[in-house]
């Protein structure tokens, strides 16, 4: 008889995580290049096309490491709000900055992690720099909406647990030459439904400073 | 005029090498123990960063004897080798000083004399006007080392100072202007002519010069660089009478196997350009191509040039 109530209640649990993976939706993003190669790290946004929905606030914690004196992960989605520490995993000082409107902060020579992690409240593209290593380049792309996703390296992205509505998906790319808002696309998201979309994105060369050594040059640090 | 009155700088250059050759203790000793007794001082092992820079490949030279005459012009090829380690301490965000200790070589194919081992150290001063890859710098340089050739004549300690400013345009595009303050101290030589010091490689020279870089993509990077530079030349050559009389030292040059060669001191000023095309293999390492073109003009019109070529391959820690 003890058995017969956890079976029936081990049921229950299941109906109702089934019946809610069924109210939610997912979106499939694929992203390739001119070349038809797949882009990594290009950042997927869905919105709601209604103005009016309101957005569930899920402000979080983050991280951007420095690791061989680069900023890892290069590329961090956030949603706003969120607080990202940049702890330093070399064994050499760096100095962290972003002159980006989306958040100018400054985090003063030093090792190890930083006591104040920074909070990033405004949406944008923020570029990170390394006052010390100058080819040191990183992105945090703040977005308003919590429904966001990072291309892997096969170039897509999935967009998991979202309320069935009409969506405004866009993407953006470090190397991106449009604006952002020319990618935008309207999806209609049914419950338990996977709706796909794919972008061919026209990259411009990466502006990056060069690391490699040039002989007689010396080191510019 | 005497000879001897028509050379002040070398009375000089005779008077620093003579000290210098006085100095019982090696250079290369006193240089080496120099940087890593600054290596220690400034050790802390959580704000220092290891640096260490290899360069290898080969050189060709049109012109090794800074000849004017064609007769007197020998070229040669050699195989060039580079290494230098130390450390980069960042003191604040914006001050930062270099410290490290060098070993240098050259092996020729056919003058042989001329092959090079050296060794060195290098400080380096660098102050960031701002934040960010944009903003202008300075940086101060000292550089010593001492060059032993097997041929003993060129013999002897060199240091230069540098003082330079720069700033990096966009990602791809950057600058630099800069002068230097040279001097080579030289050991050997003995005076061909009475009244006339032999110490030819005693040189002392000021120069500005200029440098801009240009990424061409990711991994292709084109820079052009400039110099003039004004001060003691040497140049090997037959004897003559516009090369005596312009000279402020001589002694016989046995670096190119021919006795009638004989190194020549002279004032001179040498206007070089230069360009370099270098591929990144990865982060760390590059393949270079690097010209240059230099050309010296000196009293009684005296003129020579030489093209330089290098293929080298650069690896950085």
């Amino acid at each position: 008889m003890r058995n017969h109530w956890r079976i029936a209640a081990f049921a229950l649990v299941v109906a109702i995580a089934r019946d809610a993976r069924a109210q939610t939706a997912e979106i499939d993003a694929t992203v390739i290049d001119q070349q038809g190669r797949p882009v990594a790290d290009a950042v997927v946004v869905a919105m709601p096309s209604d103005p009016n929905v309101r957005l569930p606030a899920k402000p979080r914690d983050d991280v951007v490491d420095q690791i061989d004196k680069q900023f890892v992960p290069k590329v961090q989605v956030v949603a706003v709000g969120t607080a990202v520490t940049f702890p330093n995993n070399d064994h050499v000082r760096h100095q962290v900055y972003s002159f980006s409107p989306a958040k100018r902060f400054e985090l003063p020579l030093y090792a190890g992690v930083p006591a104040k992690p920074i909070v990033f409240e405004k949406p944008g593209v923020v570029v990170l720099g390394c006052n010390i290593h100058d080819w040191m380049i990183g992105y945090i792309y703040v977005s308003e909406s919590p429904y966001f996703a990072k291309t892997r390296a096969d170039g897509k992205a999935s967009l998991t647990n979202l309320p069935p509505r009409a969506y405004i998906v866009h993407v953006w790319h470090p190397q991106i030459t449009v604006a952002e808002e020319k990618t935008r696309k309207t999806i209609d998201v049914t419950p338990g439904a996977h709706a796909e979309v794919a972008w061919t994105l026209d990259l411009k060369p990466e502006a990056s400073i060069r690391r490699a050594p040039v002989p007689g040059q010396g080191r510019r640090y | 005029m005497t000879k001897q009155d028509s050379c002040p700088p070398a009375a000089d250059c005779a008077r620093g090498a003579g000290s210098l050759a006085r100095a019982s203790y090696p250079v290369p000793a006193r240089i080496a123990l120099s940087a890593l007794f600054l290596l220690a001082a400034f050790g802390t092992p959580a704000q220092a960063e290891w640096l260490l820079d290899i360069t290898a490949g080969a050189t060709y030279d049109s012109n090794l004897t800074h000849a004017a005459d064609t007769p007197d012009v020998r070229r040669d090829f050699a195989a060039t080798f580079d290494a230098s380690a130390g450390q980069f301490f960042a003191m604040t965000g914006n001050d930062g000083v270099t410290l490290t200790a060098n070993a240098r070589g050259e092996s020729y194919v056919r003058y042989r004399g001329l092959d090079l081992a050296a060794i060195g150290a290098s400080a380096v001063y660098r102050h960031k006007f701002g934040l960010g890859w944009s903003a202008p710098w300075a940086a101060l340089t000292a550089n010593g080392s001492y060059d032993r050739y097997r041929s003993e004549l060129r013999d002897g300690a060199r240091f230069d100072v540098r003082a330079e400013v720069g700033r990096r345009f966009t990602e791809s595009v950057d600058a630099l202007v800069g002068m230097a303050y040279d001097r080579r101290y030289a050991r050997n030589g003995d005076p061909e002519v009475p009244g006339i010091p032999g110490n030819v490689f005693a040189l002392i020279g000021q120069s500005a010069y200029f440098q801009a870089g240009y990424a061409i993509s990711e991994r292709w990077l084109f820079s052009v660089n400039g110099a003039i530079r004004r001060g003691d030349v040497e140049s090997t050559s037959q004897q003559g009478t516009a090369v005596f009389l312009a000279s402020s030292a001589i002694a016989e040059d046995p670096a190119f196997h021919d006795s009638r060669l004989y190194a020549y001191r002279l004032r001179g000023t040498t206007t070089t350009l230069g360009a370099t095309l270098s591929l990144a293999l990865n982060e760390r390492s590059s393949l270079d191509l690097r010209y240059s073109y230099a050309s010296t003009r000196s009293p009684q019109d005296l003129e020579y040039r030489s093209h330089n070529a290098d293929l080298l391959f650069a690896y950085h820690f």
